[in-house]
């Protein structure tokens, strides 16, 4: 595991996209995963919001987030595949390898596994000329798919080389029993793993989860889940995922924090993962501490 | 054509059958024409509206496209000669074009002019482009939208009995197991075993169309190689020989220059040309594929 796998989304700070992307820079950070809105939000324009990004220097983890995808039929069914194009076609401009696509949670969506995977498999096909993989997550609130194991039922399922997983902490740890789910799942079909944590130990509603989820979000070593967001990445790294790491921290406090000291947090954050992980992954050096005492 | 033991017989859904055209755009077409002529293509056609011709050899039909519109360009906006696509014969046009597309193909944008054919296509590798073609033989889509050359012999023969083989494409790095997904999922091509290659370009996956009548090679960056810029696309094409040194020394006598040197040497097998102006090879290849018509 080393520094350069870990990223931040832009999601996590506020400001515009050039204070973003200089924040995370100076901050040590290599990679960016981008949302739509830094784009098509810019005051100049998408083609200088693409070329800022490109001219940074950092390097794109992914581009989010295409959302109410699967499931759908009919003109619902068109409507969103034009919606996903479009995503790709921003996405492939700014040179991100990956689309992220959240577990629908339309109530016009079937759950119906097959339909479910032929859509996600025309989106992964989609996907192949413009370079970029698809990547799957499971919204802890998702209509039909919002547990990892049910997420990970539809990639094995489409076996399409271009369809993986998102690992997002979060959504695994609001739903509880997810990390031994990550022993199922071939790590090769990881795509990315999002990290963030959340300052409670239960999340009892659907609404609590929401909310949750979009405001009250913690970089991983600042919430109550220490423990399981550590085994959570040590699992992945034991299992041999090679890809990024990328930080998804909605909250509302740190949109009120200058960048900096937002970064500053991501990047202790990293230290705080990095240690962790290597300390409990190294049972050697362990037995030999216990040993004098 | 018999099936060897433990290779599947791939399914044909949209009926491929083969290569119709390979289409080349350039802004020199000129200088592209003339390497034509000396591979043994001749111009037999000319498009009713736009700055395209139609060269043929053989049972090879080759478009040269040089309209303003479909001209490449590259990273500093200079225009390129590129393989701008590949044609495939197919059962049903429409319906191969209506099949790829749910299975999450690009459209192409139409761009027929009144009296001519829509021909449907879909994004390909890169900037490339496929076309479906389901009209072939007797009544052809050159009749609609090309008036033949003066004086041109409209069916040249084909040197050494030349005929397409297949096409290579590049693939960025670690992407050659998405492009498979492509051929296999949208047009049924299947992948030969490893190892099994024909020529002398021996890296890469090989793909057999389902009609086998045709092949795809996709080759990725060589590793450790950082200084190539690498874009994915539609390289070269192979022609097929059942006589290579036959075929080498009639296009040797042409002016046409093979490769020598490093692992890439004549043989038998195959030969490589060398890169012509605006990066254009062609690959020949030792072929069992019939040139008989079908």
């Amino acid at each position: 595991m080393r520094l350069t796998d870990f990223g931040m989304d832009t999601i996590t700070l506020a400001g515009p996209l050039e204070a973003k992307l200089r924040a995370m820079q100076a901050a040590g950070f290599t990679q960016v995963m981008l949302s739509a809105r830094d784009v098509v939000g810019h005051p100049e324009g998408e083609a200088t919001a693409i070329a800022r990004v490109r001219a940074s220097g950092l390097r794109v983890t992914g581009f989010q987030v295409l959302r109410d995808f699967e499931g759908l039929s009919g003109h619902l069914h068109d409507y969103k595949v034009d919606i996903a194009k479009s995503m790709l076609q921003l996405g492939h401009a700014l040179g991100a390898p990956l689309l992220l696509v959240c577990s629908s949670t339309s109530t016009h969506a079937t759950g119906e596994l097959e339909a479910v995977v032929a859509d996600l498999r025309k989106l992964a096909m989609l996907a192949v000329p413009l370079g970029m993989r698809v990547a799957y997550e499971a919204l802890s609130w998702g209509r039909h798919a919002h547990q990892l194991a049910q997420a990970w039922a539809v990639v094995e399922r489409a076996k399409h080389a271009n369809l993986g997983l998102c690992v997002d902490s979060f959504h695994a740890l609001a739903n509880e029993g997810a990390v031994d789910t990550l022993d199922m799942i071939d790590p090769a079909k990881v795509f990315l793993v999002q990290l963030s944590d959340f300052l409670w130990q239960q999340i009892r509603s659907r609404e609590e989860r929401i909310e949750t989820a979009r405001h009250l979000r913690v970089f991983p070593g600042e919430g109550v889940h220490n423990d399981l967001v550590a085994e959570l990445v040590r699992r992945l790294e034991r299992r041999g995922y090679a890809g990024d790491y990328s930080f998804e921290v909605f909250n509302d406090d740190y949109a009120q924090m200058p960048l900096a000291s937002v970064c500053e947090r991501a990047m202790r954050s990293v230290h705080w993962i990095a240690g962790r992980v290597a300390r409990r992954s190294l049972p050697v050096l362990r037995e030999v501490r216990a040993g004098p005492r | 054509m018999p099936v060897s033991e433990g290779h599947p017989t791939p399914t044909n859904r949209l009926g491929l059958d083969g290569l119709e055209f390979i289409e080349f755009t350039t802004s020199q077409l000129l200088v592209l024409g003339a390497l034509l002529e000396k591979m043994g293509f001749r111009p037999v056609a000319r498009h009713r509206s736009r700055e395209v011709l139609l060269y043929r050899q053989g049972r090879m039909n080759l478009v040269v496209n040089a309209h303003p519109g479909a001209v490449r360009v590259d990273a500093t906006g200079q225009p390129v000669t590129a393989l701008g696509a590949m044609a495939l014969r197919v059962a049903d046009a429409g319906d191969a074009h209506r099949r790829t597309i749910e299975l999450g193909a690009w459209d192409l944008p139409t761009r027929a002019a009144a009296m001519e054919l829509i021909i449907p296509g879909i994004r390909g590798a890169g900037d490339s482009h496929i076309y479906f073609v389901d009209r072939h033989g007797d009544f052809s889509i050159y009749d609609v939208d090309f008036t033949p050359i003066a004086g041109a012999d409209p069916n040249p023969p084909a040197l050494a009995d030349l005929h397409y083989f297949g096409v290579v494409q590049t693939a960025y790095p670690e992407r050659t197991a998405a492009w498979l997904e492509f051929y296999q999922s949208l047009f049924g091509f299947s992948v030969l075993p490893s190892g099994r290659f024909f020529g002398v370009v021996n890296t890469g996956v090989l793909l057999e169309s389902p009609c086998r009548k045709f092949f795809l090679q996709l080759i990725e960056p060589p590793a450790a190689d950082g200084d190539v810029v690498w874009e994915e696309g539609l390289l070269r094409i192979g022609l097929g020989t059942p006589d290579v040194p036959a075929a080498m020394r009639a296009l040797q006598a042409r002016g046409i220059v093979f490769v020598d040197r490093g692992s890439i040497r004549p043989t038998d097998r195959g030969a490589v040309t060398q890169l012509y102006p605006g990066g254009v090879s062609f690959e020949l290849v030792h072929s069992h594929l019939s040139t008989s018509p079908a």
